[in-house]
């Protein structure tokens, strides 16, 4: 690829303690496109969302963004930089309004002006928040919590959208409508890396993949190469 | 679902209240009330600032001190010493609150490392420390404190202006920051502190601004009440009964509100005046219960308890 990638992850390990989990991740994500990381539990890709996001320091290697280096800075720096990460299990507020909680996610300097133009758009993406904006969030739905949680991903100007198995306890019919609306933002210019467990879904929409294995990378490719493969049909579509 | 709307409305005719409040406030010391009311109005000012002031901290970002008494003794000492040393009460009142602004730096830089109840237990220990010290300085009087020199330069009316004046500000301050995204950060953080870190609110350092804050509006409260008493000593200003009054108000009125705290100490204010005159030991068993209560069956406190009588008036069920 002659782009200069967005973000660049070389030989990323990360230990809980004693434990490492992470054994040298290498992977690549170029402006605009759609980066999917699949594996089975345990095989870090969690804990490589985490590392990213300045949650957890990595251990060695190295975390580039546009050039910088993140690896071990706070995550607010982070944050700051437009890398949002979408958390697994939704971490709303739950006792403050969706609109609050999507004004929130415009807290970081850089987006705080603009917080009312991208709640137009954020509304515009998904109306339901419009109609939802002055009820409490906890008392939504599952899925409509997902999409607050991304709607306020989307409020912080991001450049990189992190998504954390976005289609965890969704509704079938939901995770259509999920991964169309991640299409949609991906085509307003958001660079999406994406970890997820619904294989064939994501390797639909997904421009490039990586299958991680055991804290290593296994194999990379397109998505329609990925889709193609072998040993991804055996492992993870059953269908080889 | 129109909690928010509702609210709204409800803090729309709050405000009307408060600025006709003020006018009336203001018109009190021409209108012949006498001196001992203008006093009962001074002190509840004093305490509405520290009620709101603590609010901030405690009902708004959910961090719980019982260590105001700090604040208000630096405040009150800062002022108490200055106007003896022959500077102005304008400048040295607010010298007190930057005193106190100050000493919440060094207060909240080792205790916000920890969180909930951890840090509440802090506060004590900071609290009682500070006493002790503030007790065994020769600067403060010891134990027996200091008299005011140059204390009948103000009228009665002056300090009630003073105090009028603090509480306001501590109003509009309050109300500044709830309609502000750092108010909306400081709830995200009492929600849920690990959230609001991942969406780039930094939650140590918003919790020392908002504490520095908090301590500015007590330490001046202290500052007014050291000018106006003309006699402060350690375990008056300082003491854990202080604390525990400060933090009582704002729970009594309503946590997270602007009217509670309001409504908080007010309430404590006047029933303090009877108590005191009747039954002088037993008023801090009464709050025990009253917090008590308050706790269980009310936790929104006499705003919450307003509110939902308000609902049921209307007919909008419970």
């Amino acid at each position: 690829m002659s782009v200069r990638p967005l973000l660049e992850v070389d030989g990323l390990e990360v230990a809980y303690g004693d434990v490492q989990v992470i054994w040298g991740i290498s992977f690549t994500v170029a402006p605009g496109e759609i980066v999917t990381l699949i594996g089975p539990n345990g095989a870090g890709k969690t804990t490589t969302l985490r590392a990213i996001s300045g949650l957890l320091p990595p251990k060695a290697g190295k975390i580039r963004f546009r050039g910088e280096d993140l690896s071990g800075r706070p995550a607010h720096e982070v944050v700051r930089r437009g890398v949002i990460q979408i958390p697994e299990g939704r971490k709303l507020w739950p006792r403050m309004t969706v609109e609050e909680n999507l004004l929130l996610g415009a807290f970081a300097p850089r987006a705080r002006g603009l917080a009312h133009e991208q709640l137009g758009r954020v509304y515009a993406l998904f109306p339901l928040l419009k109609g939802r904006r002055r009820q409490l969030a906890g008392t939504m739905s599952g899925g409509e919590q997902q999409m607050c949680a991304i709607g306020r991903g989307l409020m912080s100007e991001p450049e990189l959208l992190m998504f954390d198995e976005p289609s965890l306890g969704l509704a079938p019919l939901l995770v259509d409508e999920l991964f169309a609306k991640i299409t949609d933002i991906a085509k307003q210019n958001v660079t999406i890396l994406l970890v997820e467990q619904k294989v064939a879904h994501t390797l639909e929409i997904a421009d490039r993949g990586y299958i991680l294995e055991t804290g290593r990378t296994v194999l990379s490719g397109t998505g329609k190469e990925l889709r193609e493969s072998e040993y991804v049909q055996r492992s993870y579509l059953g269908t080889g | 679902m129109s909690a928010a709307p509702a609210s709204r409305a409800t803090s729309r005719t709050a405000y009307a209240v408060a600025a006709l409040a003020l006018l009336a406030f203001l018109a009190v010391p021409w209108v012949g009330i006498s001196n001992n009311a203008i006093r009962l109005l001074l002190t509840t000012f004093l305490w509405v600032t520290t009620s709101l002031a603590w609010n901030l901290l405690g009902g708004v970002t959910g961090q719980v001190s019982f260590g105001f008494a700090v604040f208000y003794g630096l405040g009150a000492y800062t002022a108490g010493l200055s106007i003896n040393g022959g500077i102005t009460p304008y400048a040295a009142i607010p010298a007190g609150g930057a005193v106190a602004a100050f000493g919440s730096l060094l207060i909240g830089l080792p205790t916000f490392r920890l969180r909930g109840p951890y840090f509440a237990i802090a506060t004590i220990g900071v609290n009682e420390a500070v006493r002790i010290v503030m007790s065994n300085l020769d600067i403060t009087g010891g134990a027996s404190g200091v008299r005011l020199l140059q204390a009948g330069r103000f009228s009665q009316a002056e300090h009630y202006y003073a105090a009028l004046g603090v509480a306001s500000l501590a109003f509009l301050v309050s109300w500044r920051v709830m309609h502000s995204p750092f108010g909306l950060a400081l709830r995200a953080i009492r929600e849920d502190q690990d959230a609001a870190a991942d969406v780039g609110v930094h939650p140590f350092r918003l919790k020392l601004a908002v504490h520095a804050l908090a301590a500015c509006l007590t330490g001046v409260a202290g500052g007014v009440f050291a000018h106006y008493t003309a006699y402060i000593h350690p375990d008056g200003v300082f003491s854990f009964s202080t604390s525990t009054s400060i933090l009582l108000m704002p729970v009594i009125g309503g946590l997270g509100t602007l009217s509670g705290p309001v409504i908080g100490a007010a309430v404590y204010s006047i029933v303090q005046e009877e108590m005191v005159v009747h039954f002088p030991q037993f008023h801090l068993l009464l709050y025990g219960a009253l917090l008590i209560l308050i706790m269980l069956f009310e936790p929104g406190g006499l705003a919450g308890l307003w509110r939902r009588l308000a609902r049921r008036l209307r007919g909008g069920g419970p």
